[in-house]
């Protein structure tokens, strides 16, 4: 009836290995799956902010960059260097080109909606607005015009940009002579589906957006 | 008989651990080929738990100069690979033109950077985990760390 000790011993002994080999195992897929839901988690709240260049020249570069806004937040503070330190970048000499960065930022930011600037010129268009809570940028370059003043589409250049309000508050809510990026960045992520900015020219396209897809288009 | 037979299940068995212990934070590969005459075709498995052990043999100056120079970068270093540990499958660039495709993403929790060239390929892929670990002992190293 008694099963004999030795026997008993080399059954224990086996188990003790099976078991040894099975808990990294067992270990593995408990990561995975910890780390599968981690990844549905975030990917159902996460933003990203994707950057495309397309050039139609001969050799045809594509550029694709696709960063998570949550990454950019959280790496941001970490490079200190010239004048980015803890996420924000120092513009005490904003006065570029006698041009006060700041101010003109504040000043658009307290303004009501409108349009700032409109100019229409033979070798350029350019539009300021403020509309539904957007800082609009919009820039037509219509390149070389020839003596009968029809232009080229040789140079033809547009530009689109579109800033939300939102992201200028941020921007501006460090202290004095600084630009809060982290907090720009940060106010961008609650941001629905949207493109920022637009360049086409004959032979370059670049789009910058924000959407929740880890992949551009 | 029975004495070779208990000595290779120990052996077994003893193997069956040391391979689960080495390989289970995965591999480090490396793929460099060069097409050109004489050129090298490097192809590297590497277990990436080795790594953190390999490190500790390498002598304490060289990992000190090493944290001395890069001392600037190693927390923006430490915090984009624990970050990236957050997106285990992602695309970040991608560059493509005719002849040429860079690729560095993340895959299955470790950082591939592709790199397809008409003189040379290469291939490089590590466990993030690896990095963030060979990261930490480096700056741990840092005279008055």
């Amino acid at each position: 009836m008694f099963h004999h000790p030795a026997r008993i011993l080399r059954k224990s002994a086996l188990l003790v290995a099976a078991a040894m080999v099975l808990a990294p195992l067992g270990t593995l897929a408990q990561a995975q799956t910890n780390s599968d839901q981690t990844t549905s988690s975030t990917a159902k709240a996460e933003r990203w902010l994707h950057v495309r260049v397309i050039s139609t020249d001969a050799k045809g570069e594509t550029v694709r960059v696709n960063v998570p806004l949550d990454l950019a937040e959280k790496v941001l503070p970490a490079v200190n260097h010239d004048r980015l330190h803890e996420g924000k970048i120092k513009i005490d000499s904003a006065h570029m080109d006698d041009v006060d960065l700041k101010a003109v930022l504040e000043a658009v930011r307290s303004a009501k909606d409108g349009e700032y600037v409109t100019v229409q010129g033979t070798e350029n268009d350019v539009r300021v607005a403020k509309e539904s809570n957007h800082l609009i940028i919009h820039v037509v370059e219509k390149g070389h015009v020839d003596e009968k003043g029809k232009a080229s589409d040789a140079k033809k250049c547009q530009v689109e940009i579109k800033v939300p309000m939102k992201v200028i508050d941020a921007l501006l809510s460090a202290g004095k002579d600084e630009l809060d990026l982290v907090a720009a960045l940060h106010a961008l992520s609650t941001q629905g589906d949207t493109e920022l900015v637009s360049v086409k020219d004959s032979e370059n396209t670049v789009k910058v957006w924000l959407d929740s897809k880890n992949i551009s288009d | 008989m029975m004495l070779v037979a208990k000595a290779a299940l120990g052996l077994g068995g003893a193997l069956v651990l040391a391979g689960a212990y080495t390989f289970h934070e995965g591999v480090i590969r490396v793929d460099v080929d060069e097409y050109r005459p004489n050129g090298s075709h490097v192809h590297m498995w590497v277990p990436a738990a080795a790594v953190p052990m390999a490190m500790h043999l390498v002598p304490k100056h060289h990992l000190q100069d090493a944290a001395q120079q890069s001392r600037e970068f190693m927390p923006l270093v430490h915090a984009l690979f624990k970050e990236l540990k957050r997106y285990p499958d992602s695309d970040f660039v991608e560059v493509k033109d005719k002849d040429q495709h860079v690729m560095i993403r993340t895959h299955d929790g470790k950082l591939e950077i592709d790199v397809q060239d008409p003189g040379e390929n290469v291939h490089l892929l590590v466990p993030l985990s690896t990095l963030d670990d060979v990261a930490a002992q480096i700056e741990a190293s840092a005279p008055g760390a």
